[in-house]
């Protein structure tokens, strides 16, 4: 199997669990259905690692604004 | 009382005409979900905000016989039914907005569409309008969008098609039904066009995951909750809104677009012609009017300023239907400007040849004008002067047919390589055709090279 049809094996495989679907009259395409789950991943994920950069950013500037607060300490000492 | 053929796919309701007048029949599927809509007062905020037709619920005891213990809709008519590929780029583009805006719209309420064909929106005029109350169902957290495919194949690809390709959707949605597939765009589409991010996600990548589930028959889908949540509904909903706003026709170079403002005949003719419909159209006050060739639609608004109600506008140059529907503000409200090729007119298509009925089938005018145009048939298109005559007649009991003569420089350009084939092409014919078929009122020469318009009734 090429490289390419393996890796959209995977993300069938990943993304294919899907919500209790009410019964239409309207085929909507397993491709479809697909799509959205990975685009639903992807926003969660871009979601989730946002969460984690603003925790991340918060605990750089908590460090770099105590250790300006030690500095000015310092200075003034 | 009629059935309508063509709403037989959701069997939640069937559309009945009578008296001319439009009902819908409602099954136990589609009394729950019109509840629904009632409950929650969806439906008559989406009538007052002009995003649904005016629908109203009717008392049992006014019901015909027929319809007795059933919930019944009746529905504002609409003057004439029209079709997505009958549409211009700007008209197709329109309606794809209606339906997103009306769906971000739902969702804000609560409800969602099970589908997204574009014969759901019709246009009253230019105004796009929802006609498909039943396609209304609440929204559960979570579920994907079932319409998403059809959206992509009724409006999204199409549109993509003309304004990447400049490729005219139109005839190629009248062989197909169901618009245009994703994997037949995504094979139009060059390399770079897949740059954009809607292209590439909407098009190339649906149509990867397409092929790859048809592939992989056998795997089973696992039943887990909440996998497309509401803010990505609605951030995709937005996403493809944006995406078709930014869409522009790619014009191709017409033959008849600047007609108005280019053609041969003088400032005094066309006050002539201006005249002619003027008094017309004010004699007779017509109510579903047809303009056969209208170009950017000056002789429609003739019409419409001089007592005609509705204005039905046809043409096969689609720059000249893309520039009516910019262009007419005025009558916004009035005037439907559609693609029509009179020597290929929209057949009935779809099951049973009864779903999408041709344009023959819907034309049911009072009154009509065919200026400059019969000679597009008889001579550019070889089709008899007689069964050209016959046809036009056929549309509405009164009209004004201009008859070109063949001294005129537009017929003399038009034989100018193909030769004189057409020796039945006489003034003495077409009056003799005409009155086969009706009663000549009067006839006003135009000019001097002998256009003369003739006003008929039958």
């Amino acid at each position: 199997m090429q490289q390419k049809n393996k890796f959209l094996l995977i993300l069938v495989l990943v993304f294919t669990s899907y919500s209790n679907m009410a019964y239409a009259y309207l085929d909507p395409g397993t491709g479809s259905i697909i799509l959205q789950a990975i685009l639903g991943f992807l926003a969660a994920s871009v979601a989730a690692i946002s969460v984690y950069w603003i925790k991340f950013k918060s605990i750089i500037s908590k460090i770099f604004k105590k250790k300006n607060k030690i500095d000015k300490e310092n200075k003034s000492n | 009382m009629i059935e309508e053929k063509g709403s037989f796919r959701d069997p939640a309701g069937s559309i009945y005409y009578l008296n001319q007048k439009v009902f819908r029949k409602l099954s136990k599927e589609g009394e729950d979900r019109l509840k629904f809509i009632t409950d929650n007062n969806i439906l008559n905020e989406s009538i007052k905000d002009q995003y649904l037709i005016k629908t109203s619920i009717l008392d049992k005891n006014d019901i015909n016989h027929k319809f007795k213990d059933k919930l019944i809709l009746e529905h504002e008519k609409i003057p004439f039914i029209s079709y997505p590929y009958e549409w211009s780029f700007s008209q197709l583009k329109s309606a794809a907005l209606h339906h997103l805006n009306f769906h971000l719209y739902l969702l804000e309420k609560g409800a969602t569409l099970i589908d997204s064909s574009a014969y759901n929106i019709q246009f009253l005029g230019s105004k796009p309008i929802f006609i498909d109350v039943l396609s209304i169902k609440k929204y559960e957290e979570g579920e994907f969008w079932t319409g998403h495919k059809q959206f992509c194949e009724n409006f999204l690809n199409p549109l993509v098609l003309s304004s990447k390709k400049g490729i005219n959707f139109n005839n190629w949605f009248k062989g197909n039904l169901e618009g245009i597939e994703t994997s037949e765009i995504n094979k139009v589409l060059s390399f770079f066009d897949k740059f954009s991010y809607n292209i590439f996600v909407q098009i190339y990548l649906l149509d990867k995951l397409e092929k790859n589930a048809k592939k992989n028959k056998s795997l089973s889908l696992k039943k887990k909750k909440n996998k497309f949540p509401k803010k990505n509904f609605v951030l995709m909903l937005n996403q493809l809104k944006n995406f078709i706003t930014s869409l522009k026709c790619k014009k191709n170079i017409s033959l008849w677009q600047d007609y108005s403002d280019n053609n041969s005949y003088r400032t005094e003719e066309e006050n002539v012609k201006k005249n002619c419909v003027k008094h017309f159209c004010k004699n007779n006050k017509f109510n579903k009017f047809l303009d056969i060739g209208c170009n950017n639609g000056l002789y429609s608004n003739i019409a419409l300023e001089n007592d005609v109600d509705y204005v039905v506008g046809i043409d096969y140059d689609l720059n000249s239907i893309e520039d009516a529907f910019n262009q007419n503000e005025k009558y916004r409200s009035k005037f439907l400007p559609l693609y029509f090729d009179g020597s290929n007119p929209s057949p009935n298509i779809g099951w049973n040849n009864l779903e999408r009925k041709s344009f023959n089938n819907r034309a049911m005018f009072d009154g009509l004008i065919a200026l400059a145009f019969e000679h597009h048939l008889a001579i550019a298109k070889n089709i008899p002067l007689k069964d050209v005559v016959e046809w036009i007649v056929s549309l509405a009991p009164k009209g004004l047919i201009e008859f070109v003569p063949k001294n005129d420089d537009t017929i003399k350009k038009m034989l100018e390589f193909k030769g004189d084939i057409f020796p039945n092409y006489t003034e003495e014919n077409f009056q003799k055709f005409l009155q086969n078929k009706s009663k000549i009122v009067s006839s006003t020469k135009v000019s001097n090279s002998g256009r003369i318009i003739y006003e008929y009734e039958r």
